[in-house]
């Protein structure tokens, strides 16, 4: 059996046991069998495939990024995308526009605005005078996300104190719903994305050598980036204006799984989806069982774990942005 | 008839012209070396016609087609490149050669007898199969220029362009590379265009010759013809000699001494 094939199967075990697992963690014995039941049904499944779509799409999004960019660090998280989708869908609800345009909410419209506007600001600094430079793009993104930050925090102030609340909470990245009303919302973002990415993981596999060497294999690399700048976007816009940034799955994830699987994209796109998932659903219970009966927020969990991972990736890699 | 044809083509950035108004044909079977200084618009005549930098005004036609109507896909079918710089890669040599079958796969392809039999014969012809399962960052210099080759080899392009394939080797593996070039050229019929600093080189073993200077083209010609044309020290606005090779007798160039 191929190796990558068996790191797969691997992965796939991992995330089934942690399927079946995780819910009936901290699950109160005191309960009656009937409101276990309801409980699990009605909060704990919606949650778990909340968590399991958006941790695929966060990291399979950040391992796009990573391959178009060479880069590890280089993520949606990292570059801005998410604070420029958390301004568009902050904005949204400020201006309290109310309309829908082809079936998005105006939330998700703005964050996917937010999210396309950014990347290619961030991307178009990066290429100015001498051609692409990951120094500047790197830079970039940080400069945005301050930016980006500050207005959120501004629109924050602005808003009555219930309102500014909710911005927070949603700010810090929470998967808590009630039934399975979002997942729906939120589940043909995430299909789209993962199948156009896995349409194009050719593309992908040569894009990590380079624009020269990709367009000289005959990649069209204007069109497959603006193709997956477009769809990454949407898929950041639509996680972000449900469950707000949740940072540095996109970083973690597929960088172990590069570790795991190698660098064939065949493998690594369904290989990040489900450990991307199985590491979100795991992140979401560790934030719910901490301390019970409270709760911590997963993007707080993502955050704490990302922060040292980053520092890691820095550390480890020889030469990090060169 | 041409396999080949650059009429009148300009590449710019802002402001700055890159190439200005360069014509040349190229035949089918050709071995052509560009020279000239650095900055003269060599590396970008070979970007432009791999579709890496777009050109502002002029013609290519390939095989009497418009350049501009190819695809990305149709034009790496036509020619391969090997650049100047090689990326340090995070993958073994024989998944990088791989990656010289995309031109002629769709997006579910799967690896063909066809795909094989090419990359077995790029394999072969750089003699590098006792290193595919290694990684590309293992590699000397002289090994991973071998496997860049390999790589554009692997596409199975009837024309080859490659950007001073030699000049970070040693001696030794820079007739190991020319021999490799010459092999394509002549026993492949692989239409060959290769920026070199090497004039002796260029002079030995290409057909023709282009020297630019400040992007427009300076002299073209008969490689044979270059040594003993007035132009030869403007080219890299330095003086040579020439002097008639011991052994094989053929004339080489030196660089003069005296003044100009």
């Amino acid at each position: 059996m191929n190796p990558a094939k068996k790191v797969l199967a691997l992965i796939t075990l991992f995330t089934l046991i942690i399927l079946v697992i995780t819910p009936y963690l901290g699950l109160s014995d005191h309960l009656t069998p009937a409101i276990q039941q309801k409980i699990l049904m009605d909060i704990r499944l919606p949650r778990l495939l909340l968590a399991f779509i958006v941790g695929a799409g966060l990291a399979v999004c950040g391992l796009v990024f990573q391959a178009m960019f060479h880069n590890p660090l280089a993520t949606p998280f990292t570059l801005g995308v998410a604070s420029g989708a958390s301004l568009g869908a902050a904005l949204s609800v400020f201006l309290g526009v109310g309309f829908g345009f082809l079936g998005l909410s105006s939330t998700t419209l703005f964050a996917f605005i937010g999210a396309l506007v950014t990347i290619r600001f961030v991307y178009g600094i990066s290429c100015m005078r001498t051609g692409f430079s990951l120094h500047t793009l790197l830079l970039t993104g940080v400069a945005i996300s301050f930016f980006f930050s500050s207005l959120i925090l501004l629109i924050q102030y602005l808003n009555d104190l219930p309102d500014a609340y909710r911005l927070i909470r949603w700010l810090m990245g929470s998967l808590s719903i009630v039934g399975y009303d979002a997942i729906w919302q939120l589940l043909p973002f995430i299909v789209f994305a993962v199948a156009v990415i896995f349409y194009l993981s050719h593309e992908l596999n040569l894009l990590t050598t380079g624009d020269d060497i990709a367009l000289s294999r005959g990649v069209n690399v204007r069109k497959t980036r603006f193709l997956l700048f477009v769809t990454t976007s949407l898929c950041i816009g639509a996680i972000v204006s449900l469950c707000g940034p949740i940072g540095f799955v996109g970083m973690m994830v597929p960088h172990i799984c590069r570790l795991l699987i190698g660098q064939n994209h065949r493998w690594l796109i369904p290989a990040s989806c489900l450990f991307g998932g199985g590491f979100l659903i795991i992140c979401d219970t560790i934030g719910r069982l901490l301390i019970a009966p409270a709760e911590i927020p997963v993007g707080v969990i993502t955050t704490l774990l990302g922060g040292p991972f980053f520092l890691w990736l820095l550390i480890r890699t020889r030469t990090p942005i060169s | 008839m041409s396999f080949l044809a650059v009429s009148d083509l300009s590449v710019s950035i802002g402001e700055k012209a890159l190439l200005s108004s360069v014509s040349v044909d190229v035949a089918k079977g050709d071995y052509l070396c560009i020279l000239g200084q650095n900055g003269a618009g060599k590396s970008t005549f070979l970007k432009a016609l791999m579709g890496i930098i777009s050109f502002d005004t002029g013609d290519i036609t390939l095989e009497q087609q418009p350049f501009r109507l190819l695809s990305q896909k149709q034009l790496a079918r036509s020619v391969s490149y090997v650049g100047q710089n090689h990326p340090i890669l995070d993958m073994t040599v024989s998944d990088f050669i791989r990656f010289g079958r995309y031109a002629h796969h769709d997006a579910f392809a799967t690896w063909s007898t066809t795909d094989q039999t090419a990359f077995d014969t790029a394999v072969a012809l750089t003699d590098i199969a006792v290193f595919l399962e290694r990684h590309c960052a293992s590699l000397s210099g002289g090994e991973y220029q071998r496997v860049q080759i390999a790589a554009a080899l692997c596409q199975q392009a009837p024309m080859l362009l490659l950007d001073e394939p030699t000049s970070s080797l040693d001696p030794h593996h820079q007739v190991d590379v020319h021999d490799l070039i010459q092999q394509l050229n002549q026993t492949h019929q692989i239409t060959i265009i290769e920026v070199t600093h090497d004039i002796n080189h260029a002079v030995q073993h290409s057909q023709h010759i282009l020297a630019l200077k400040s992007g427009q083209v300076l002299w073209y010609g008969a490689s044979s013809d270059l040594l003993t044309s007035a132009t030869l020290p403007q080219v890299y606005d330095q003086g040579f000699v020439t002097v008639a090779h011991p052994e094989t007798g053929q004339l080489i160039a030196l660089t003069s001494e005296g003044q100009q």
